[in-house]
């Protein structure tokens, strides 16, 4: 009896998790007026925003040059690029310099002198050097669209917005079996969920391509440079006050990215990202969401790479107990049911890489799908394992930016920096 | 016909209005556009809850539905076995005992009876002795009702106007071969129902996923209700392919087809967690229950005079012409119209399912039980109003590009259409007026309740007696002490259960009395117990004369009860 009300409890938990997981992946996709209104606007007039584009940029002296170039070729006509290095970077401040020189107008560099450094000080650096209207944020090996710019000035004069997020996209789906799971992960929350949050008025801001009037940043005091997830916590900020966040994807306008070259490193990416979920949960600015609903919503986002991270472990540890114990069969139907959600999302999967395949004109074979499939349970074991590092960092108080300490100390670390930094 | 996208007034991003003040403001699900241009065409939504008319259409026809249906429902028409078999077993699941109170032996899915169990379960609560089957046809018209409102939901939602709607409606419910079946308690009226649900998601006007999900597990359901209604589901899939939109289809319609599938796959994970998915010795099976009804001897060819199937065709077209021969031309003229008309693209998956029933039941060789009609009606009726739609519109409608016809060419044309619909009228009104009469006049049922009054009046021991009864009987003997199973026994089961003649070591000398109703003696010339009972015993009672009487037989000789 015990067991049965214990295995019923957590079946109609994980059900209810998976259901919503599978009910906010599939956003975008609800109705053909939803997924017409998940992409950018065509810019009609002229443009009339100015933009600030920061560049962090730290032992990147390999991509940095044509990263600033592609962003000078934008056909927006009045922007300006802010590359941020550090004083103990000499390679890459030298690369920067000599854009700076080729296009004094256009391109300047700003010096982060912290002793111990990290994105979130790296563009508080740069904020007050800001000129233009809006504050855009890139990576140093990020591909820019050149009409992105014209693009987004479109979205914040037609929408008011205070916030626009534009798509983020990892490419190389068939360098291994997890970069297929990540990428596709990608296009699931740019492509659909993240609209779903900026229409319930409640965000996570992506690392990059995230553009931000000048004047809202000032006024929230840039991002917060102890906060492993300073995007997020961003985003969380603005959105507890009511600004006004719209999100856009269009395949041909997204940011390129790459997954991170081994598991380990992604492993370390995802740890530190939860940490940062968790430590935007503790600092409780989503308390001061307006509707009761917007603080469910907040609570459950914050927490949910722990819950989701559970599910995929517990589904099958579930389903066993129910066919290897004596339960009723009426009990065991239930155990089925966060099984047969966890199916239909699998589905969904396989329809959505056939359609980030069509997207990206990219060719999606059949062993991809194979791997999709058989590669699923693995990937959320690695979920599992990243959730479960980051709340043992948490509780031991190991809440440094981890990676600070090694910057600098060799090749692999600094891979490794750029990937974590990235987002 | 569903490629315009009307453009969506925020199309930047989705709007996330957080204001100060709290509220979301989320974007307009569709508005009509200034600039679409002349020759997009915008489509047209019908939004059946916030549309007064639609409404009091639906309302007033649904009452004038449920008084033709209700009224007399208990004596007409004549109870049937099958109606027996499955309340009895839904009264089997409501005890508890499991899906049958005898062996369940996968003959069809419980889903059906499941669901009549869940219908007259308050009612059984209330009075027990209500569980029988003229007075649980009342449960019927809950099916009925939601049956005849979801088909006008449809025909609007496939565009039809106002009044063919209605049309279909009124036909699908007035229809007298639609009155005769619908009282009764077949699992197909609940398969149509959930069948017409599906294709109202299917095409719903928002074209939403979890909709066109929710289709796909209706479906099922439908399916699992009465099996054969996978013959529909092509047609369900041409409804839903048509509606969505080319953007979502791909994820629409693979998450209909999985919702379908998981659902329906719940059937044979039963058998399996039963251990009874194949078949093997010393066990009932889902393989042997599907391979005897994919083997049941054939009726005939349906057109040929003598023939089972001809006859079963027969007993159809006497109670109604108009909704069968009719409703195939209406699905003939839409399939052959598809390149031009409008309203037959548009009802394509409804003619698609007459034609698939229409070409099953023409294959020369198989069984066709009488029922099969049930899960046509209402796309007969649904075909037959599209078909009404596209002739009045081809007759009253105004040229392309022309201003106004001439006040001459007006009248004709009107005069015409105001020709063709009083022929229908005239043609329609008596006969549906003469077999509706009969449905809310005639009394087929006096020798079963007098049969049922006399068992429960004038045996006197009734927990130790022993009869044979047809199903649609047993109930009332079981509500009167008999002893459900082994005192009052499914007379077949006499023969065919081994755990039943396991309790008749002596053969027909262990029975004490048989019901004989038209069904015993049917199938009694199979079944050698049942035989030797009628043949050794004699008539007390008789109730009714000829053909359909009921005679009330007490077996001679030893293991009497009084």
């Amino acid at each position: 009896m015990l067991i049965s009300v214990f295995v019923v409890a957590i079946s109609m938990a994980l059900f209810w998790m998976a259901a919503f997981t599978l009910w906010w992946q599939m956003h975008a996709w609800r109705t053909p007026e939803t997924l017409a209104s998940t992409r950018f606007d065509r810019p009609e007039g002229g443009t009339e925003l100015s933009f600030s584009l920061l560049l962090p940029a730290r032992h990147e002296q390999a991509v940095l040059e044509h990263t600033i170039e592609r962003l000078l070729e934008s056909s927006h006509s009045n922007f300006e690029i802010i590359v941020i290095v550090g004083h103990d970077d000499p390679e890459t401040a030298a690369v920067a310099e000599r854009a700076a020189a080729r296009d004094p107008v256009r391109v300047r560099v700003v010096t982060d002198t912290h002793e111990t450094k990290n994105k979130p000080k790296a563009l508080n650096t740069a904020l007050p050097h800001c000129r233009g209207d809006v504050v855009g944020v890139f990576d140093a090996e990020d591909q820019v669209h050149p009409e992105l710019l014209t693009h987004v000035d479109h979205a914040f004069t037609s929408t008011g917005a205070d916030v626009v997020q534009g798509g983020v996209q990892l490419i190389n789906f068939h360098s291994s079996w997890y970069s297929l799971r990540n990428c596709l992960e990608y296009f699931f929350y740019f492509r659909s969920r993240l609209h779903l949050h900026a229409e319930k008025g409640f965000i996570p801001l992506g690392g990059n391509t995230v553009f931000v009037r000048t004047a809202v940043l000032r006024e929230a005091d840039g991002w917060d440079p102890e906060c492993l997830a300073e995007d997020c916590d961003l985003g969380v900020r603005l959105s507890s006050v009511g600004k006004k966040v719209v999100v856009a994807y269009d395949s041909d306008m997204v940011t390129r990215e790459e997954t991170p070259g081994t598991l380990m490193s992604l492993l370390k990416q995802r740890t530190r990202w939860n940490q940062g979920f968790l430590q935007v949960y503790r600092k409780k600015d989503w308390r001061q969401l307006p509707t009761r609903g917007q603080r469910m919503l907040a609570r459950y986002t914050l927490m949910s790479p722990f819950m989701q991270a559970f599910t995929g472990v517990i589904i099958p540890v579930n389903v066993g107990i129910a066919l290897f114990l004596d339960v009723p069969a009426g009990i065991a139907v239930v155990t089925f049911l966060p099984l047969i959600t966890a199916l239909v999302t699998f589905v969904f999967e396989v329809v959505g890489l056939h359609d980030f395949g069509v997207a990206y004109g990219l060719r999606v074979r059949f062993v991809h799908y194979v791997k999709l499939i058989l590669g699923g349970p693995f990937y959320q074991l690695m979920l599992a394992g990243a959730a479960v590092r980051a709340v043992w960092r948490e509780k031991t108080g190991r809440n440094e930016w981890e990676l600070t300490s090694h910057v600098g100390a060799h090749l692999t670390d600094l891979t490794e920096t750029r990937e974590d930094a990235r987002r | 016909m569903t490629t315009t996208l009307p453009p969506v007034p925020e199309t930047t991003g989705t709007a996330g209005d957080a204001g100060p003040g709290g509220t979301l403001r989320i974007p307009a699900q569709r508005t009509t556009s200034p600039d679409t241009g002349a020759a997009a065409w915008v489509r047209p939504v019908v939004r059946f809850r916030s549309s007064r008319p639609d409404l009091l259409i639906c309302a007033a026809l649904l009452c004038l539905i449920m008084v033709v249906q209700g009224w007399n429902i208990a004596h007409f028409p004549a109870l049937s076995d099958d109606e027996g078999t499955y309340l009895a077993q839904a009264w089997a699941v409501q005890q508890g005992e499991g899906l049958a109170h005898y062996t369940y032996w996968y003959d069809h899915p419980p889903l059906g009876w499941i669901q009549i169990a869940f219908l007259t379960w308050i009612p059984s609560l209330i009075a027990p002795e209500t569980m029988t089957v003229a007075t649980m046809r009342l449960a019927m018209l809950v099916v009925s009702a939601a049956s005849a409102v979801l088909l006008y939901v449809l025909a609007r939602r496939l565009w039809l106007p106002r009044w063919a709607a209605a049309l279909a409606m009124l036909m699908f419910g007035l229809s007298p071969l639609s009155v005769v079946l619908q009282r009764e308690i077949f699992l197909d009226n609940i398969a149509v129902m959930w069948m017409l649900l599906a294709f109202c998601l299917a095409a719903s006007p928002s074209r939403h996923l979890w909709h066109h999900f929710a289709a796909g597990l209706a479906g099922a359901v439908s399916v699992l209700t009465k099996e054969t209604m996978l013959l529909v589901l092509p047609a369900l899939l041409v409804t839903m392919w048509r509606h969505s939109h080319r953007d979502t289809r791909k994820f629409a319609v693979t998450g209909a087809i999985t919702a379908c599938a998981l659902i329906g796959l719940c059937y044979p994970l039963y058998a399996l967690l039963n251990n009874e998915l194949l078949s093997g010795p010393g066990h009932v099976s889902l393989m042997d229950g599907i391979t005897y009804q994919l083997g049941r001897p054939g009726s005939g060819f349906i057109l040929e005079a003598g023939t089972g199937s001809n006859e079963v065709l027969r007993s159809w077209l006497y109670y109604d012409t108009v909704l069968p021969i009719g409703g195939l031309a209406g699905a003939a003229l839409l399939l052959a119209t598809l390149r031009w008309s409008v309203t037959a693209r548009a009802l394509a998956g409804p003619s698609l399912v007459v034609l698939i029933l229409a070409v099953v039941a023409l294959r020369p060789s198989g069984y066709l039980p009488a029922m099969y009609v049930v899960q046509a009606l209402p796309f007969l009726a649904l075909v037959l109003a599209g078909g009404a739609a596209s002739v009045a519109h081809a007759v009253l409608r105004r040229p392309v590009g022309r201003a106004a016809a001439p006040r001459a060419e007006r009248r004709v044309r009107g005069a015409l259409a105001g020709v063709l619909a009083l022929a229908a009228l005239a043609f329609v009104v008596p006969h549906w007026y003469e077999g509706n009469r009969d449905a809310l006049t005639a009394d087929a049922n006096a020798p079963y309740r007098a049969a049922a009054a006399w068992m429960g009046t004038r045996v006197e021991d009734p927990a130790a007696t022993r009869v044979l009864v047809d199903d649609a009987l047993w109930l009332d003997l079981v509500h009167d002490g008999f002893t459900p199973g082994t005192g009052v026994i499914w007379f077949y089961k006499a023969d065919l259960d081994p755990a039943v003649t396991r309790t008749l070591p002596g053969g027909w000398r262990d029975i004490d009395y048989v019901v004989s109703s038209p069904t015993v003696r049917r199938d009694a010339v199979d079944l050698p117990n049942v035989k030797a009972a009628l043949d050794n015993s004699e008539a007390v009672a008789v109730f009714g004369r000829g053909d359909d009487r009921i005679e009330i037989r007490r077996v001679g000789g030893e293991g009497g009860t009084q």
